[in-house]
């Protein structure tokens, strides 16, 4: 055991100084996991969203005032921004000029038509390259309209019941305001109350996971390296155990994993508010996740005759996991077949175990997923030691 | 003619190479085919519904949400397999609907629905399309305990006569028309918005990864070895950026044909949308060859390649729409030669626009694949030349 040691110690100086496992290992998850959290963090907070937009007001009425604090409100969440225009041109020319994506159009009438039970209009004018934003804009009047909606009914309601048409004096008379009739029901968000990453940490564990069966790939490929270049016949004429050279490798790809792993758990914590949750379960999956990316890796190593075949093999296969393990998107949520095939990568099991441990969970939280992960190690991880085995004993 | 026959043996040498049959033509179509569907239309997303008991509302909602076809609903006995099949992945929303509904709103409360998501973009779009089919269903009862408030009659009736009177009703309707159009164009296809950003997505990401048969080539001393033939560095420095240009060009050129005939995407004007490729090829060849000449160490270039091209198509905006960015990331996605080809892209298909009203993009984009080749050029010919 003690060559296999120094093998890997000695192989590991020279993955230091040659700085590719550096970049592939930690500097290129932690890069892209800052660019991911900065760009699609803020969809999944939908706040910060750069939704600008306009309001013109012909209506000048309680409905459309009703409206534009509805707007305004949802300024203050800092969800849009809202500009008030006099008149369309200027609303026009305020989307020519790029300041807002869409404005709203209430025409004069819309409250009358409101209490006549008339149909009436809110026009969304949008940048036809801001389609979203529009979609967005459309949605905001869509609910605003059920509300009136609601009130409409409520105010009908009553004076069906009373017998009086519905005139301002009669609106004026209720002893509540209209608007409350759309609360019959809360749909309350309990999303936080599920046990699911949050966006920061989710993309922190995809690029890590993503990245680490690239890093290990130093490792185990490196077998294949020594053969090529005839060092490892030397090695074998040498008195080491044959065993050890394939431990070596692999202790050098475990290392190299586990130092990548932490490296990225500590610094996304640090860098950008990713929470991991408990520390223990957490190292349960890291190590159960190098583990198994050592095996699959080194799997790959044996069945492939030169460093580059096993580097193509095991970047195909990388991504293929990557994708459909859900580290880039959530891929569970399309449904169907993908979101049962998934769980055959070990990246869904070790995205799964974090999420397990996200909201405070014990670290014993971990263990399903990481017991999942682990059989993709064991199974794999003997395959390869017993074809690396016979390989090198022949 | 030289610089040609390096051009095209850089490019015969990618083909050859078996693993990118896989990078280069398999894996980009499962990602656009992977996008489409998480973000298209026709596959709804799912929702998941529990109840707590049977009863009039708690019917009346899951036929609502059962008659929208732009969801399926899908049925769960406890709330707790709701919320598991959320954090599972197996629906994209759950609906919580409460016990004894009918009691509640007839003694004039209101009933709490709850409503889990994923924490992925469509979790706010599905709540607001939910809430609305509720709304729906809950405006008569909401409408009788207004107006059993006011009249002290009892509810029973006075739901009946809301129920009467929601029939009748009109709602205020919303209409979205484009500046200076009629109507707001009917919205893309559902492979059109994903095709054009995975166009530009992978053609950096061959181009980039094409860093690495320079890096080889440098390695072997072809170069050098071609120097003492009959070929003037001009040549292989040309050959060599013809190589790295056909590469990303056969790449863009199969992800447009392909998905033109699979999926009938709408690239927009012919002529404006192959003088987009030509120069994001272009842009995405001086990139590779400045890796390929500043590099000596392939897997280095390799991890720094995979990493640009990620982390550059995020910000460009091939990944999430660069409309929805603040301000400032706005800027900074105008940084990358990426979200420059996507607005070129957009404007051949959203405003029917033709070559000449893509000419600014094609000339930022121009001027990144001169500064990027000239300086790629000067770099090689250092990195061929050293002793």
């Amino acid at each position: 055991m003690g060559a296999a040691f120094r093998i890997a110690a000695k192989d590991l100086k020279l993955r230091v100084r040659d700085r590719s496992a550096f970049i592939l290992g930690i500097l290129a998850p932690l890069v892209l996991a800052f660019i991911f959290d900065a760009i699609f963090g803020s969809a999944a907070t939908g706040t910060g969203l750069g939704l600008d937009y306009g309001l013109v007001d012909d209506d000048q009425s309680q409905v459309s005032a009703a409206f534009a604090s509805v707007l305004e409100g949802a300024e203050s969440e800092d969800i849009l921004t809202v500009e008030v225009y006099d008149e369309r041109a200027a609303a026009d020319s305020a989307i020519g000029d790029d300041d807002i994506d869409a404005y709203f159009f209430i025409p004069s009438g819309l409250e009358q038509a409101v209490f006549a039970n008339r149909s009436s209009t809110i026009e969304i004018v949008g940048d036809i390259d801001s389609p979203t934003s529009t979609q967005i804009a459309a949605s905001f009047a869509e609910q605003f309209s059920s509300g009136v909606a609601s009130a409409q009914l409520a105010v009908a309601t009553t004076a069906g019941v009373t017998g009086s048409p519905v005139t301002p004096d009669f609106v004026d008379s209720l002893s509540q305001d209209p608007a409350i009739a759309g609360r019959s029901f809360d749909l309350t968000d309990r999303s936080a109350e599920t046990k699911q990453l949050d966006a920061s940490t989710y993309f922190a564990a995809g690029m890590a996971a993503f990245f680490l069966f690239f890093t290990v790939q130093f490792g185990v490929n490196g077998l294949l390296e020594e053969e090529r270049d005839g060092t490892l016949a030397r090695l074998m004429a040498a008195p080491i155990p044959r065993i050890s050279l394939v431990a070596g490798k692999a202790i050098l790809s475990f290392v190299l994993g586990l130092v990548s792993m932490t490296v990225l758990v500590v610094a996304t914590s640090l860098l950008m508010d990713a929470s991991w949750g408990a520390p223990l379960g957490v190292a349960l999956l890291v190590v159960a996740g190098v583990l198994a990316a050592v095996g699959i890796m080194g799997l790959v190593a044996a069945i492939t005759k030169t460093p580059e075949g096993a580097g193509n093999l095991g970047s195909i296969i990388a991504v293929i996991l990557g994708m459909l393990g859900g580290t880039f998107f959530p891929i569970g949520a399309t449904g169907g077949v993908l979101s049962a095939l998934t769980y055959i990568t070990p990246h869904a099991w070790f995205l799964r175990g974090l999420a397990d441990l996200s909201s405070d969970a014990p670290w014993t939280a971990a263990l399903p997923a990481a017991g999942a992960i682990m059989m993709f190690a064991v199974v794999t991880g003997l395959l390869a030691w017993l074809l690396l085995r016979r390989r090198l004993t022949r | 003619m030289r610089a040609l026959h390096i051009g095209i043996i850089n490019v015969k040498r990618m083909l050859r190479e078996r693993s990118n049959i896989f990078f280069v033509f398999i894996f980009p179509l499962a990602i656009v085919l992977l996008v489409g569907i998480q973000f298209g239309g026709s596959f709804a997303p799912v929702i998941g519904i529990s109840v707590g008991g049977e009863g009039e509302l708690t019917s009346a909602i899951v036929g609502a949400l059962e008659e929208d076809d732009s969801i399926e609903l899908r049925r769960f006995e406890s709330s707790d397999e709701v919320v598991t099949a959320v954090e599972r992945g197996g629906v994209q929303a759950g609906v919580l609907l409460p016990a004894d509904m009918d009691t509640t709103v007839a003694s004039g409360n209101s009933v709490e629905i709850g409503y889990v998501s994923r924490p992925d973009g469509a979790g706010a779009q599905l709540q607001s399309l939910v809430a609305s089919a509720i709304a729906e269903v809950m405006r008569p009862v909401g409408a009788a305990q207004f107006a059993v408030v006011e009249t002290g009659e009892d509810f029973d009736e006075t739901l009946q006569v809301a129920e009467g009177i929601a029939e009748g009703t009109e709602p205020i309707v919303v209409e979205v028309s484009a500046v200076g159009e009629a109507l707001f164009p009917a919205t893309l296809g559902r492979f059109d918005l994903g095709a054009s950003s995975q166009l530009v997505l992978f053609v950096f990401l061959t181009a980039l990864a094409g860093s690495s048969a320079l890096i080889l080539t440098r390695q072997l001393g072809i170069s050098q070895r071609m120097l003492s033939t009959p070929t003037s560095m001009r040549a292989i420095i040309v050959g060599e950026s013809l190589g790295r240009f056909g590469t990303a060009l056969v790449q863009g050129v199969y992800i447009m044909v392909l998905t033109l005939i699979m999926f009938q995407v709408n690239w927009g004007d012919p002529v404006g949308a192959t003088l987009i490729l030509v120069a994001l090829s272009a842009v995405g060849a001086g990139a590779g060859m400045l890796m390929g000449s500043v590099f000596s160490n392939d897997q280095q270039a390799a991890g720094i390649g995979v990493m640009l091209a990620l982390g550059l198509a995020a910000l460009g905006g091939a990944m999430f729409p660069a409309e929805l960015f603040s301000p400032t990331m706005q800027r900074v996605a105008h940084v990358t030669p990426h979200a420059w080809a996507l607005d070129g892209f957009a404007e051949l298909v959203r405003r029917d626009g033709n070559t000449l009203d893509i000419l600014p993009e094609l000339g930022v984009l121009a001027v990144y694949a001169i500064g990027l080749l000239g300086l790629a050029s000067w770099r090689l010919r250092v990195a061929i030349t050293r002793p």
